[in-house]
């Protein structure tokens, strides 16, 4: 539509009549929405005798170009003044909301934890709550994760979940069939998942872009698909159930039993106090996967990922080691994406290749980059927002989807380089700390 | 003499049916600034891209001596190694910054292999960070130094791509020594920058020569730092040596004014060539 004004206003008419033209432009929104509409609304199929026939209801059609038209009339009449393109004023309108929210951004890392920790002595929190809250962290520390091999390396992961599959499986097989507790096995998921990592990470290392984009997806599904067909070990679709809960130094949540966290404490028995338990064993996971993160980054290997991420001529030309320091990012993330599944085995009690499909790596990667891309504390405000939002939507059924939907947009039209876009250097020579703005920051091309 | 930093042999690079590089030898002296001259297209840079190692010759050797005798055979190293351990650093003739990082971190970026085995190769560190917290602060002394050599510590927290044109040239040369080299390649560093910034880019050349005492190899269009800072000048044409020597010599070798010049029949360039040898 925005091509039909530009070309009426290089024609040569000095004067122009705003109700004319806002008349032109609904005319043509109309009729495009009505060609839409007589296809998806016009037409409907009925279960008659003989087979399914069409019915024709043209009045729908009717009312889409009737809707459409005004509306698109009055939008442009009321509204739409000038011929200002939308996304350059949403731009605009985002870069100032960026400058109110960096000193927003220095209360928001302690104002978030604080309310972490104090959110399940919340009045207000139940179960459901308490459930909810302990997917969203699961997803924080998924999304940190992530965002080594996204954010800091540029390296585009679309395979993620394959590690999250590997730490789950790992920690499920091994306490089923040896005995493991949580405790012991959770580094040893992590450390698989990490070798997994590295394994994927050896024969994509040349790749870039798209290519590399493809290959780590078709990784994630062939962990799903083997997961899935290796009945023998990993029970294929029917998964590994009877998968042990953690205990609190050998203190198992149980009604009944021996060493029992209740009986030790000798308070009243609560199903609430697994959830605590589990909240704080996730709060403490993330914090963990925070401060390793966000360390690594300070420190020359993460520099080296960065400097990656920018230009990765200039990084060999230095002596930097491509290769291992493209695998020590696969590696790391790969580590966090195993503790978050051995955490998920443990929480569900059941697991089954139905929970690492596509989908889990496609909301991890929009987490990352609706958060923005590098970005720690972004990255946990859009898993919340992300998770907690699609939560708290779940009374309005399949619209959330349509909500969900127009919320990423908006995020991105808004804010096209992610909640928190700028980045903060990594050494200081003088006393002021300032960041980087996001236009002058890569994004990687791999 | 001691012996020259880096010796060229008969090294010849094909790209397909296209020979950039035609049995091209010439010797880099130590502490010597030597520069490699010639028109548009005649290899110069493909030369650069063999001896920094990102292409590999299809034919010839690259020998790099260090001062205590260790000798590298630059066609057999990656390119990473060659920075790492045969010591040579180079600038690109398109700048490659880091943009979105900061000068100074820019200048850490360089120090990335001492500083990975101060780290611990980073597991210490994640661990303990204040082992590491001395090198570090020496890293930092190092970017300094060339900072202030380079005109630059006023901008050290400022984004690099964010600086003026002039000073992204000196950024990355500052960079390139940071790696403590023993052979720095600068592949055009005078492209675009004005009479000003030409000059004292040659104040810098000659700084890095004589007192850090570093051999310099120098791609170069702008005549005024060639001639003026050149201890040894190699002219290439159409992927082949037409001439050799010191900036004097150089200027009045007729083969040089006909490739610069053009010469209508390629047998006067014949006779010319002859007549030189």
């Amino acid at each position: 539509m925005s091509e039909t004004t530009r070309a009426g206003a290089a024609a040569p008419s000095p004067v122009r009549n705003p109700v004319v033209e806002a008349l032109k432009e609904a005319l043509m929104a109309g009729l495009l929405a009505a060609t839409l509409a007589s296809f998806i609304l016009g037409v409907k199929t009925v279960d008659a005798p003989g087979g399914l026939q069409l019915e024709y209801r043209w009045h729908w059609v009717l009312i889409a170009f009737g809707v459409v038209a005004v509306g698109r009339f009055l939008l442009r009449l009321l509204w739409w003044r000038r011929d200002a393109a939308l996304p350059g004023a949403a731009a605009a309108i985002g870069r100032s909301a960026g400058q109110l929210a960096q000193p927003l951004g220095k209360f928001a890392g302690p104002a978030l934890l604080a309310a972490a920790f104090l959110l399940p002595f919340m009045p207000f929190i139940g179960r459901y709550e308490m459930d909810i809250a302990i997917l969203v962290l699961t997803y924080v520390l998924l999304g940190w994760g992530l965002n080594v091999v996204v954010g800091y390396a540029g390296l585009l992961d679309l395979g993620y979940v394959a590690f999250y599959a590997v730490g789950a499986y790992a920690y499920a097989l091994l306490a089923t069939h040896f005995g493991l507790g949580f405790w012991t096995v959770l580094p040893l998921a992590g450390i698989l998942a990490a070798i997994w990592g590295m394994i994927l990470g050896f024969p994509v290392l040349r790749l870039r872009g798209d290519y590399l984009a493809i290959v780590t997806l078709a990784f994630g599904e062939i962990i799903r698909v083997v997961l899935l067909n290796w009945q023998e070990v990993t029970g294929g679709p029917d998964g590994i159930s009877g998968i042990p809960r953690p205990t609190f130094f050998g203190l198992e949540f149980k009604r009944f039993g021996e060493n029992t966290f209740h009986q030790f404490f000798g308070i009243e028995f609560s199903p609430m106090h697994r959830l605590y338990f589990l909240y704080f064993i996730i709060l403490v996971l993330a914090l963990i996967t925070y401060m390793v993160t966000n360390r690594l980054r300070r420190l020359p290997v993460g520099r080296a990922w960065e400097a990656m991420r920018e230009d990765e001529i200039a990084c060999r030309s230095l002596g930097i080691n491509p290769t291992n320091t493209k695998l020590t990012a696969f590696a790391i993330g790969a580590f966090f994406g195993g503790l978050g599944g051995s955490f998920f085995a443990t929480r569900q009690g059941f697991i089954s290749p139905e929970s690492f499909t596509f989908i889990e790596s496609a909301i991890i990667l929009a987490i990352v980059v609706l958060g923005g891309l590098g970005s720690q504390i972004g990255v946990a405000i859009a898993a919340i927002v992300m998770i907690g939002g699609f939560e708290v939507f779940r009374g309005l059924e399949e619209y959330r989807m349509l909500l969900f939907g127009l919320l990423m947009v908006v995020i991105m039209v808004w804010r096209p380089r992610g909640l928190v876009s700028h980045r903060m250097p990594t050494i200081f020579l003088g006393k002021e700390r300032k960041a980087v703005s996001a236009e002058m920051v890569g994004e990687g091309s791999g | 003499m001691s012996t020259p930093v880096l010796t060229v042999e008969h090294m010849t690079m094909r790209f397909g049916g296209l020979v950039a590089v035609d049995d091209l030898s010439f010797t880099a002296g130590r502490r010597q600034i030597t520069s490699i001259i010639g028109p548009n297209g005649a290899g110069k840079t493909t030369v650069f891209n063999c001896i920094t190692g990102f292409y590999k010759p299809t034919t010839g050797r690259l020998t790099l001596t260090h001062e205590n005798g260790d000798a590298f055979l630059l066609e057999r190293l990656d390119d990473f190694r060659i920075n790492h351990l045969a010591k040579v650093a180079r600038t690109f003739q398109n700048i490659r910054l880091f943009g979105g990082m900061t000068v100074l971190e820019n200048l850490m970026v360089a120090q990335h292999n001492p500083l990975m085995l101060a780290s611990g190769y980073s597991l210490a560190a994640v661990l303990w960070p204040a082992s590491y917290r001395r090198k570090e602060k020496e890293a930092v002394e190092l970017a300094r130094y060339w900072l202030e050599k380079t005109g630059l510590i006023h901008r050290a927290d400022e984004a690099a791509g964010s600086l003026p044109y002039g000073e992204q040239r000196r950024l990355e040369i500052a960079r390139a020594m940071c790696t403590r080299p023993v052979l720095l390649c600068l592949d055009e560093p005078a492209a675009g920058l004005n009479p000003k910034e030409s000059e004292e880019l040659n104040e810098l050349l000659v700084s890095i020569r004589d007192d850090e005492g570093i051999s310099i190899l120098l791609i170069e269009h702008d005549m005024g730092v060639v001639m003026k800072i050149s201890d040894h000048i190699v002219v290439l044409d159409y992927g082949r040596k037409i001439a050799e020597g010191t900036p004097e010599e150089v200027r009045n070798d007729p083969a040089v004014i006909a490739a610069y010049l053009g010469v209508s029949d390629e047998d006067e360039v014949q006779e010319v060539i002859h007549e030189q040898h």
